[in-house]
């Protein structure tokens, strides 16, 4: 890190010029961004997915470096050379998939690399910080035990409790609850009371509206719009973000559920650490129909999830696919029945990222004969044809069949997931989170796919904690707090309103 | 004295000599492993450790100077091990294998190249470590010393905090401005270092010979006793003397009248093997390593 010169100007905090960054991939990320920050500002930071917005904010926290371009810190230039450099000037961030070391105490995570003069007074310390903004946590429970909103906060107070002017929060709501969103503005609020910026970083064009004094809008590397909040609506912010008029509510057309595909009797299922997480659940899917279960992230819907497409015990009640029972049947075996599965972590579950495209197309699905040649190798020119067909058909774009799926886009990543799964033609989709992290034009892309897939007399089990796209997609919405469901009820009957009292438990 | 009494003395101290160079090693690897680089070399170097400190102290019939040679041979070979995982991001299972595969050729060819014998060479009376009543040796006391120093440092210091932080998650240390790669460098010398002196105190303290078979699979003894101890260094002291103990069983049983003779030797031998197959096989599971250990750093 060096201090050279004294270039730029007072005016702000930060100031970051013709900022470019190209990936060792080749990966243009940013194209020449300004951008700004004064003291004391909550600054939105909005765009798609792919847009820039975290490759910029890390760039700043001197997790990236850039290309070219350079930094000013309150009127100083500055070169990064690693985070710790940007922590010293005061700039944390915060990440989306927060950096704690799950086994260590909230107390060892926030002092971890302190001087140790600082660490004499550190517990009174974070305690005055703690009545101060406001963000309480238990200091001396371990971090993997919390609930993701508290996690955050952690996060926020180990930024905090090392002075950063300058905050950079990564899409901080997306695995909050409502309650825990607004306890965040409401913070946010008190930083910028206590002369602290805040970087925003977001999708959300509510939640930039409320929070943000100014907003800069990044689609694909570049800066299209900077607009002080007063002068900023949703039409126009959505605008500049998707570079056209936001594409309306995908509409439903309405279909005759038929036959009970699936059904499901008092399920009960084990969590991680052996307590219920799945306390007798009981539905059933018709086909032609998208039963969406909404409900804030942890209150069984993952084991439910793992329970029905084989990867968790059933510890009791009963599962029936058209007529038969497969409880705790492998996923192979459900497979063949004709269930498939849309995985909740397409990084993890869904995709191998050091396969190619070609090769992510065919998993699990591998064995089927039509891959398959001479003494049963396969046969890649086939596998190909397959991986190309789906690739038209759903509009996935990627470098090659033979480049690795790691560089594809997160949107992309899905596409081909889900075109791999609607290819088996299953009867029933059990699809977990399909659109989470995906940028608009993604989203709208899946949810009309499983749309389509219902037209079509299939059926859909969706689960997701993303209220629009329950309301959007689903025929029945059931509500799942604490491993039981609150209520199933048509989507006529319900609000947001009411789903989001279901949410937190209150039935009526 | 009773026999039943003298008995008890003598299985105690063997389990002191025993215990002491699974210990140390083990203590050691468990720091390494706390700030994320696993060494599976430990075998290989307790072997060229051990040759080190006799070279050094028959030439000098100063054992403590070979004692200090054993230690800085071991921390040497963790050097190199550091360099190639902190900086080089290397894979260390490879260099780990690399370090074994090197003692296996260096050590027999070196007792043949100094002293023109294959395989085996006595330390004279003048080179070897002075116990304490004729009885103790001091590296046993020095090695429960350094259990305690060492458990107390990982989870009672600043410094401690930042070593475990390496080996669950480096990413977070580092942005906090903890210096991943130096830290790991420093963690595997240490490592080295204990190994090191494991090697000097088998050869020159405990058997007061160098064999090309010195370590006799106490390096990867070791490494289960990382794995039973649960990456505390308390429990690796505890542990070490369970493990100790069952060598020092295996010798008194072999000239016990009725099992002399009787029950081959070599299955008597076997004892601390099955003991350690055992534990470890009981314990693996509820084990719980440190997450990033043994997977090298990149930054983005």
């Amino acid at each position: 890190m060096g201090n050279t010169g004294d270039t730029g100007s007072d005016e702000y905090l930060v100031l970051m010029k013709n900022i470019v960054k190209i990936y060792p991939d080749g990966t243009i990320a940013l194209r020449g961004v300004d951008f700004t920050l004064r003291r004391g500002e909550i600054h939105g930071l909005l765009g798609e997915n792919g847009a820039g917005k975290t490759t910029l904010m890390k760039i700043l926290a001197g997790i990236l470096k850039p290309t070219s371009g350079t930094i000013y810190v309150v009127g100083k230039k500055v070169v990064f050379s690693a985070a710790a450099d940007a922590l010293k000037l005061g700039i944390g961030m915060v990440h989306q998939n927060l950096s704690l070391i799950p086994s260590f105490t909230v107390y060892e995570n926030i002092v971890l690399g302190l001087p140790r003069k600082q660490l004499l007074n550190a517990r009174e310390n974070i305690n005055k910080l703690m009545s101060l903004t406001g963000l309480r946590v238990p200091l001396d429970e371990r971090v993997e035990v919390l609930p993701f909103g508290v996690k955050q906060k952690v996060e926020i107070l180990k930024m905090l409790f090392r002075n950063v002017d300058v905050l950079i929060l990564d899409e901080p709501t997306t695995n909050l609850t409502l309650t825990e969103t607004r306890e965040l503005f409401n913070m946010i609020n008190e930083l910028k009371k206590m002369g602290k910026s805040v970087v925003f970083i977001t999708h959300k064009l509510r939640e930039v509206m409320e929070v943000a004094d100014r907003i800069t809008v990044l689609r694909k590397g570049r800066v299209v719009g900077e607009v002080p909040r007063a002068e900023a609506n949703l039409n126009l912010l959505a605008q500049l973000m998707v570079g056209r008029n936001m594409i309306s509510a995908t509409s439903r057309e309405t279909t005759t559920a038929g036959e009970e595909l699936l059904i499901v009797r008092d399920l009960w299922v084990l969590s991680d650490l052996g307590t219920w997480a799945v306390r007798g659940v009981s539905l059933t899917v018709r086909s032609g129909e998208i039963l969406g279960i909404a409900g804030v992230e942890g209150n069984g819907q993952k084991e439910l999830v793992e329970g029905l497409t084989g990867l968790r015990r059933v510890e009791k009640g009963e599962v029936i696919f058209r007529g038969r029972r497969i409880n705790n049947l492998p996923p192979s075996e459900l497979y063949k029945l004709g269930i498939a599965h849309i995985p909740e972590d397409r990084t993890l579950m869904g995709l191998i990222l050091d396969f190619t495209v070609s090769e992510n197309s065919i998993l699990s699905i591998q064995r089927s004969t039509s891959f398959r040649g001479f003494l049963n190798t396969l046969v890649w020119g086939r596998v190909a044809e397959h991986a190309l067909s789906l690739i038209t058909k759903f509009n996935i774009t990627a470098p090659s069949l033979s480049s690795p799926v790691k560089y594809l886009s997160g949107g992309n990543q899905q596409r081909l997931v889900v075109a791999r799964e609607i290819s088996k033609e299953p009867q029933l989709i059990i699809a977990a989170q399909p659109t989470r992290g995906l940028d608009i034009s993604a989203t709208e892309h899946i949810r009309s796919l499983l749309l389509d897939f219902r037209k079509r007399g299939k059926a859909v089990l969706l689960v997701s904690s993303d209220l629009e796209e329950i309301l959007q997609l689903s025929d029945r919405v059931a509500v799942m707090y604490e491993g039981r469901f609150v209520g199933i009820k048509n989507v006529s009957e319900l609000t947001e309103d009411k789903l989001g009292l279901m949410l937190g438990g209150v039935s009526d | 004295m009773s026999y039943v009494l003298s008995t008890i003395i003598n299985l105690l101290v063997s389990t002191s000599y025993a215990m002491t160079p699974l210990t140390l090693t083990a203590v050691g690897e468990i720091t390494s492993e706390r700030a994320g680089v696993v060494n599976i070399g430990l075998e290989g170097m307790i072997s060229v450790s051990a040759l080190v400190s006799v070279a050094v102290a028959t030439q000098t019939l100063n054992p403590w100077l070979g004692l200090l040679a054993g230690v800085c041979a071991g921390a040497l070979i963790g050097f190199i091990h550091g360099i190639i995982s902190a900086y080089g991001k290397g894979a260390q299972i490879i260099s780990g294998v690399g370090i074994n595969i090197f003692a296996l050729g260096f050590v027999p060819y070196m007792i043949i190249a100094l002293w023109g014998v294959a395989g085996y060479k006595q330390v004279p009376e003048a080179g070897r470590i002075p116990r304490i009543a004729g009885l103790v040796s001091p590296i046993f006391i020095f090695c429960v010393l350094i259990a305690i120093a060492t458990h107390y440092i990982l989870f009672r210091t600043s410094l401690g905090l930042k070593i475990r932080a390496l080996g669950e998650e480096p990413q977070a240390a580092d942005t906090l401005g903890v210096h991943v790669e130096r830290l790991q460098l420093i963690a595997t010398v240490y490592g080295g270092a204990l190994a090191g002196l494991a090697g000097a105190f088998m050869s020159l303290d405990w058997l007061g010979t160098i064999t090309k078979e010195i370590a006799a699979g106490r390096g990867f003894i070791s490494l289960a006793l990382v794995v039973f101890s649960n990456w505390k260094p308390s429990l690796a002291l505890l542990g070490g003397a369970l493990f100790g103990s069952s060598w020092a069983l295996t010798e008194w049983l072999k000239v016990l009248p009725g099992v002399k003779g009787v029950v081959p030797v070599t299955i008597i031998n076997t004892l601390p093997y099955i003991v350690t197959l055992g534990t470890v096989a009981g314990v693996i599971g509820r084990a719980r390593p440190p997450r990033k250990s043994g997977v090298p750093y990149l930054r983005e």
